[in-house]
């Protein structure tokens, strides 16, 4: 506030002197410091002063301090001049382009250094984003994928669209801002995609200011390194999140005095500042689709040593000294250069060489560029003769794939000889041992090959078998419809059959297949009648069976005594009747009236019992 | 046609469903291209560069996933336990359930209970038929129920994953879900949790030590990605 009436007092005097000049704007000084702030005064008459508002640069801090009005009357014709001045803050160091604050005005030009006070001015270039001098990409500039205001939007730019699994190509990832609208980059751009991957992106993008469409775009690129992890027609997309500055509509200006006089002060730049005119709004900016056509490594001819590594390379070995005492380490070393995916560039280096004691093996990569694409991987290993005189070590060998040849490479280096002078022998043999910790600012190896520098399991060359979706089956409502349509089907023929296998002997019965048990009843009364107990026997047999096969759901012939027997017991009175019934026809037995009406009881209780049950 | 040759014609058409018609309907529930698809050496890819990269919560995501597809590959639970022990959290902790019950790729051992239920109907209805070979037929729908049970075994087990999530950020855990109450105590980045319930963007959490919290749903990722888990194979 005490800023704001200091400038405001500075200003009476000048706002005097534009009263009728053209509008103009200008900003001091035109290089200052992070941590310093700039000037910028804009001055306008007559109409243009209704529609100043406040610039918006992103990067840039704009607070209205002061505003002065001066008006006259000459010969009854009123004119007014306006004189607005704000106080730039800036958040980040680079060159930035301020746009007119008015129609008519020309663009400032502000240049802020990485370090507070005007001696950085020299020193030129930003820490945070490098100035526009910075190396252009290499790389076919890709498609700008505007969002729908025009305000901000995300591109790739790509060497080429087809790659193999694992092959890192560099990718530039641009993200453009419409000077005036962008407030602030909420985060790095962001992979949207899972069957990529990318390198860590810096926080320090290159800066550069660009026209799109006659619209002056700051341009934010980072350079970075993509890979896929699995084969096929793929898409991927860059997300952005940014927050974009909207201005809230301006009232239309009217006439100098009355109601006009309102609508100025709404309009007046610092009271936009103050009571927040403009609002802010957070949204994200993705990239246009990008199609890649990702190849799988081929199964064919593939090395039994290949780790993974796809791009071009070669490799080189040497010894740390050609002469040594016995007992002495000397450093055996493997250079691998060239472009490509170095994390996965790994080897085991010596095992098991006769005369040699061999030790776990250090790597360490230097990158040629600032995505680690190109570079130099040296593996170092200790090694100590067993047996002085000349001694030879193996070629070492790596492999890689080259997807521009498209076939694998084995490279070999060649033999190595060290003459071991006499001294201080190491133990005989052949061995593996682990020696100290690496440098910090190395990794070991595991000699037995099985991990690499991280110390992980290597990657899996086969991409397998693929799943739409990771919810296991068992818990999707499609795949549950399988079994549950199968225990359909398996119970309706269940009680197809049972209902089947009912009707069947119903309609035997029916057809009188089997006699009826009233039937058979007044048979036994004849039988008993007549005193013949064969015919009542098998009466009350066929009775009885009839009464059980309603019950059993069979056909009541296929009941016989080893049946009853079975599911009713031996000494139930229907297995006594089946006895009795059988061997009344063999032995023609007799029985008295009284035991033929205790008999009749018997089988009308038990058809009664089966009836009911 | 007598009852015989009904029987017969319905165990080959129900075995036929099993044994190739069910992979041809699970070919149209599948989505028809790679594009989106998961596969177990692709995620354990994925979780090693993100271990090489030092972003240990992304890795242990992706070998969590892994895992879900791939439950017995050692590769798989040597990295995943080797990002863990790196960032300090304590070792693997499976129940007996988890360990033991799980032999396959889930999908794989779906298909196989879908044959075990075929096997075991089609032999009942055969029973059902009064066949001569009744102990054959006994001996085919143990071996049904065998299948079914492996397969019911697997889905028990699997089912803990479908609340799995992996803390993505080290997260502070409250006694209810608000910021305005103190923290219980810090849920580890990388540490893989249950969530029990959700309540307006915070998520009632179990960790490996069985404390129990409700911290930010924003710094958990699931596991089984949402989309799968709100729309299922339709995805």
């Amino acid at each position: 506030m005490l800023a704001a009436m200091v400038a405001a007092g500075t200003l009476i005097a000048s706002a005097m002197q534009v009263a009728e000049a053209a509008a103009t704007q200008r900003i001091e000084p035109t290089q200052i410091g992070m941590g310093d702030s700039a000037r910028l005064t804009i001055a306008a008459s007559g109409s243009d002063a209704s529609s100043i508002s406040p610039p918006m640069v992103a990067g840039l801090e704009f607070l209205a301090v002061a505003q002065s009005q001066r008006i006259e009357s000459i010969n009854g014709v009123s004119s007014a001049s306006t004189i607005v001045t704000y106080q730039v803050i800036p958040q980040e160091s680079g060159v930035f382009t301020i746009p007119g604050a008015a129609p008519g005005l020309s663009p400032v030009v502000l240049t802020v250094n990485p370090s507070s006070g005007q001696g950085a001015a020299a020193r030129g270039g930003s820490a945070a984003f490098p100035a526009p001098s910075a190396r252009p990409s290499t790389l076919p500039a890709g498609s700008t994928h505007m969002t729908a205001n025009g305000t901000a939007f995300v591109r790739l730019r790509l060497p080429k669209h087809e790659l193999y699994v694992g092959e890192t190509i560099p990718v530039d990832i641009q993200v453009g801002m419409r000077d005036g609208f962008v407030a602030s980059l909420n985060g790095l751009p962001t992979l949207n995609g899972d069957a990529f991957t990318l390198n860590k992106l810096s926080s320090q993008p290159q800066r550069v200011e660009e026209i799109i469409d006659g619209r002056p775009y700051t341009v934010l690129t980072w350079h970075s390194a993509l890979a896929a992890v699995k084969p096929g027609e793929l898409a991927l997309t860059i997300e952005t999140p940014l927050t974009v500055r909207m201005r809230t509509a301006a009232r239309p200006g009217a006439g100098f005095l009355g109601e006009g006089d309102l609508d100025d002060l709404f309009n007046d730049p610092m009271f936009q500042n103050f009571f927040g005119a403009s609002t802010e709004k957070d949204l994200t900016v993705a990239s246009a689709p990008t199609s890649f056509t990702v190849l799988a490594l081929p199964a064919h001819d593939r090395p039994a040593d290949f780790s993974g590594a796809v791009g071009s390379f070669s490799l080189s070995s040497d010894v740390s000294e050609e002469k040594v005492a016995a007992g002495d380490p000397v450093t055996l070393r493997l250079r691998i250069s060239g472009t490509g995916n170095f994390d996965r560039v790994t080897t085991p280096m010596l095992h098991d060489v006769e005369h040699w004691k061999t030790y776990a093996p250090t790597a360490k990569f230097n990158a040629e560029d600032d995505i680690g694409h190109r570079g130099e991987k040296t593996f170092e290993q200790p090694l100590i003769a067993t047996q002085p005189g000349m001694q030879s070590l193996p070629p070492l060998t790596f492999s890689w794939f080259d997807p521009n040849s498209r076939r694998y490479v084995v490279a070999r280096s060649s033999p190595l000889n060290v003459a071991i002078t006499g001294g201080t022998p190491a133990s005989q043999g052949s061995s593996t041992a682990s020696l100290a910790p690496a440098p910090s600012n190395q990794t070991s190896a595991s000699p037995a090959g099985d991990r690499d520098d991280h110390g992980l399991r290597p990657d899996q060359m086969d991409i397998g078998s693929t799943t739409a979706s990771l919810m296991p089956h068992y818990y999707q409502p499609a795949y549950i419809a399988a079994p549950s349509l199968l225990l359909a089907a398996f119970s309706g023929a269940w009680f197809w059959m049972r209902r089947r296998e009912h009707i069947t002997w119903a309609e035997a019965a029916q057809a009188n297949e089997f006699p009826q048990t009233e039937t058979l009843l007044a048979s036994m009364e004849e039988a008993l009648a007549a005193r013949d107990t064969t015919r009542f026997f098998q009466a009350a047999r066929s009775a009885l069976q009839g009464a059980l096969a309603s019950q059993w759901q069979v056909d009541p012939a296929s009941i016989t005594l080893a049946d009853v027997e079975a599911r009713l017991g031996t000494s139930s009175v229907t297995a006594r009747v089946f006895k009795l019934a059988d061997e009344a026809a063999y032995a023609r037995a007799t029985l008295a009236t009284a035991d033929f009406q205790w008999w009749k009881q018997l089988v009308l209780r038990e058809i009664s019992n089966e009836a009911m049950s | 046609m007598n009852r015989r040759t009904w029987v017969l014609s319905f165990g080959a058409v129900i075995l036929g469903l099993a044994a190739t018609g069910g992979a041809t309907w699970a070919g149209t529930v599948d989505r028809p291209a790679i594009r989106s698809a998961y596969s177990a050496p692709a995620l354990y890819d994925l979780g090693n560069f993100y271990a090489r990269a030092e972003r240990p919560a992304m890795a242990v995501l992706n070998y969590e996933r892994a895992r879900i597809l791939a439950p017995t590959d050692p590769d798989i639970q040597k990295n995943l336990s080797h990002v863990r022990e790196s960032v300090g959290l304590p070792a693997l902790q499976t129940g007996w359930l988890s360990q033991h019950g799980r032999l396959a790729n889930p999908n794989t051992l779906y298909w196989i209970g879908v044959l075990g239920l075929a096997i075991t109907g089609l032999t009942l209805v055969l029973r059902r038929a009064r066949s001569k070979h009744r102990t054959l037929l006994a001996g085919g729908a143990l071996v049904g129920g065998i299948l079914m049970a492996v397969s019911l075994g697997d889905a028990i087990a699997t089912a803990s994953t479908l609340h799995e999530y992996v803390v993505m950020a080290a997260t502070p855990a409250r006694t209810s879900p608000t910021s305005a109450v103190e923290p219980l105590f810090t849920v580890p980045l990388a540490e893989a949790v249950h969530v029990q319930d959700q309540h307006r963007g915070f998520a009632l959490i179990r960790d490996t030590q069985g404390r129990e919290g409700w911290v930010a749903r924003g710094d958990l990722a699931p596991v089984i990605p949402s989309q799968d888990t709100s729309t299922g194979a339709s995805t």
